[in-house]
């Protein structure tokens, strides 16, 4: 379960995501995960720090068939000895998978599609709707970042996924131009290394659904991924798939419509959308960031929403997402105990 | 090299500014060499931040402060290195070639103010995206180090409290220790609270503020340092082979007494990094003063108390005479020095010592320096 890296020369391994190795300069390679993990140690803290607020809390020592040993966050008491493992998600379309990542985007979305028991076919065509916004670089956190965009490009790719069978989307409902805040951000770059194409959604064809004018291919897609860039001032992965509306469409049904009601007919009309949360570094209302190192995961987008502001500002729920019950939401990979930071998001 | 001054401050929670705590070591130091600032060719100074709180007198050019404050333009190096600052600051200064005096340096204000930042600055020693925030922070570390030590050597908690009960003792004696004239029991030590099962809170090293200094020189002395050895290992505490030893302090101690054409049982008072009292007892593993697994039966025996064969930490160590990070390396020396020197009456070690040692870590096992020193008759 912990992502390890080796040369392939020397065999030498890391569990930093390092470049080459400095002995062999060959390009270092990811390593098939260990599956059978045992706990070696269990430790049980009980004083809180500012990094861990909520006590008791235990520290579990594991180690794979591999003997790769790493430590783990964890809500449940363990005992030295207990086979570890992750369980799948029982209701795919409501989980939600909640990844921590330690550099390393690719595995996070390798587990949530793992966790959620989404099988990805060569023959897919896909749509990717990134956070698309601002014409400002990666560090503001405003846009999808370049790095989680390569990530998912990269997965699609080791599925076999043809280049020309993938859309990176993105439609400006601002003063902006959205090829600057596709080029400023980064998003075009990555686009362009790998190929694909970046289209502009004002450009396209929408067909009517219940008075929303919706991107036509979105009916067409096997598999459509939401890319956003989770933030506290808005519920932006909602904020993101209006993107899908034709501009025009969605001012107009501003007038007579709230946001919320938007959204909720949109969601009604929308095909599954897989939404991949993106939580490294968390904006807030102030603009200024903490890190949160997390990647959620769910074809539910309100629960995803909902998680999110439970782990990161619990006492700030938008009202839309206040009558989602927590309990009910089904939640794999980790637990929100497990992840929380709350010193640095009040 | 040989060392002709040390000098410390008092190890407590007194609110000087960070640079007020090396000053007044670098003076008693200079003085106790009989040197004057303008004799010191060359500096080398360590902490971690030189003040927690980046708001207050925090200064990233620290070496100009230090060149204001002593008016001085020789060469000052910094090295900062965590808890093994002052051990590595040693080792660079015995390393320096074309010095006469060079004055080894700390400082820090740790102990500030009541906000997360003490707390952010000292876990910024250790590894913190794959360990610190999975929980893992510095007590966690050391109680899965110890329970794998422990479930292979049969070492106990109880063998810890004596740890810390010697080491309070001995810091009652020393009118530097945050812990002088304050008596703590066994009971006291062994009822504190878990902190990370199952190390307690009286197993834990106290974070406080301090300075301390010493003056190395060519010129030959009354101290000579025999051997100054460094080593260093992963952040990531278990992809090390061995995680129940520190095997950094193990190469360091290795390569220590092969320099100084010494055995283990040659050394007659050890200051060690006791930064937990589980530390301690593997340590004395680590430098050879007992066999793997066998460590226990130096406290229970009584080897490593203030009376016994080979005194362990005479001044209270991290545990009770306080930690300053960076300053911790070179108050070992403080005491070393003043112990070789016949100088720390009520809790001076008889009969009084020739050689001794001086073993500091940085962070878990990340970095370990070992410096043997001997009194010249």
């Amino acid at each position: 379960m912990m992502q390890y890296f080796y040369c392939p020369k020397c065999k030498e391994k890391w569990q930093y995501p390092v470049d080459k190795c400095p002995n062999c300069f060959e390009k270092i390679q990811r390593e098939a995960q260990g599956k059978k993990i045992k706990v070696l140690s269990v430790c049980k803290v009980q004083i809180p720090t500012f990094l861990h607020e909520k006590v008791p809390y235990f520290v579990l020592l594991l180690e794979d068939e591999m003997g790769h040993r790493w430590v783990q966050k964890s809500e449940r008491e363990y005992k030295t000895g207990d086979e570890f493992f992750l369980e799948k998600a029982r209701d795919k379309k409501n989980a939600l998978v909640l990844w921590k990542i330690k550099y390393d985007f690719y595995q996070a979305i390798e587990k949530i599609f793992d966790l959620l028991s989404i099988d990805v076919l060569s023959h897919f065509k896909i749509l990717i709707l990134p956070t698309l916004e601002t014409p400002v670089h990666p560090y503001f956190k405003e846009n999808t970042s370049p790095e989680f965009l390569s990530a998912i490009l990269e997965f699609l790719f080791q599925k076999g996924i043809k280049k020309e069978n993938i859309k990176v989307l993105g439609q400006s409902f601002n003063q902006f131009d959205i090829g600057a805040c596709a080029q400023k951000s980064q998003l075009l770059n990555v686009c362009q290394k790998f190929g694909v194409l970046p289209f502009d959604l004002s450009q396209g064809e929408f067909v009517l659904k219940e008075n929303l004018e919706i991107f036509k291919e979105v009916f067409e897609a096997d598999l459509i991924l939401n890319l956003s860039m989770l933030k506290q001032s808005k519920m932006q992965s909602l904020e993101n798939l209006l993107k899908l509306i034709k501009k025009e469409n969605y001012f107009a049904q501003e007038y007579l419509f709230s946001k919320e009601e938007i959204l909720k007919k949109l969601l009604e009309i929308l095909p599954p959308v897989l939404t991949l949360g993106q939580a490294d570094v968390v904006q807030r209302k102030d603009k200024k960031h903490f890190i949160l190192d997390l990647v959620l995961g769910s074809f539910n987008v309100l629960n995803l929403e909902r998680v999110f502001f439970e782990i990161s500002f619990p006492n700030e729920i938008p009202q839309f997402l206040k009558e989602i019950d927590l309990k009910e939401i089904e939640i794999v990979g980790r637990k929100i105990s497990e992840v929380q930071v709350l010193a640095f998001s009040l | 090299m040989f060392i002709k001054g040390v000098g410390m401050t008092k190890f407590d929670y007194s609110q000087k500014a960070w640079w007020q705590f090396a000053f007044e070591a670098a003076l008693e130091a200079l003085e106790d060499a009989r040197l004057k600032i303008k004799d010191i060719d060359a500096i080398v100074f360590t902490s971690i931040s030189s003040c927690t709180d980046p708001k207050q007198e925090h200064q990233t050019h620290k070496i100009s402060l230090l060149s204001e404050l002593f008016k001085t333009n020789c060469p000052i190096i910094e090295t900062p290195s965590v808890c093994a600052g002052g051990g590595v600051a040693m080792w660079t200064a015995c390393h320096l070639k074309g010095f006469k005096n060079i004055l080894v340096l700390a400082g820090e204000k740790v102990v500030n103010s009541i906000t997360e930042d003490t707390t952010d600055k000292i876990l910024s020693a250790a590894e913190r995206i794959f360990e610190q925030s999975e929980g893992m922070l510095f007590p966690v570390q050391n109680a899965l180090l110890w329970q794998e030590y422990s479930k292979r050597f049969g070492a106990t908690s109880d063998d810890l409290a004596l740890i810390a009960f010697k080491n309070h003792q001995n810091a009652v004696l020393n009118p530097k220790a945050y812990y002088y004239k304050r008596p703590v029991s066994l009971e006291e030590i062994k009822n504190s609270p878990v902190v990370a099962s199952p190390l307690r809170m009286m197993d834990c090293a106290l974070s406080v503020n301090g300075g301390a200094a010493v003056v190395i020189s060519e010129e030959k002395t009354d101290i000579q340092i025999l051997a100054s050895a460094f080593a260093t290992d992963y952040l990531l505490t278990f992809n090390r082979k061995e995680y129940w030893h520190f095997p950094a302090a193990k190469k360091a101690a290795q390569l220590a007494y092969q320099e100084a054409k010494l055995k283990p049982q040659d050394i007659q008072v050890a200051e060690v990094h006791d930064a937990f009292t589980s530390v301690e007892l593997f340590s004395y593993e680590d430098l050879g003063f007992a066999e793997e697994g066998k460590g226990a039966f130096l406290i229970r025996e009584g080897i490593v108390n203030l009376d016994g064969r080979l005194p362990v930490n005479p001044s209270g160590g991290l545990k009770a005479k306080g930690h300053p990070i960076s300053v911790t390396g070179l108050a070992q020396f403080y005491e070393i020095v003043n112990q070789l020197r016949n100088r720390c009456q009520e809790r001076q070690v008889k009969p009084v010592p020739q050689i001794g040692l001086c073993h500091n870590v940085g962070g878990a096992g990340g970095s370990a320096t070992v410096h043997i020193l001997r009194r010249l008759s």
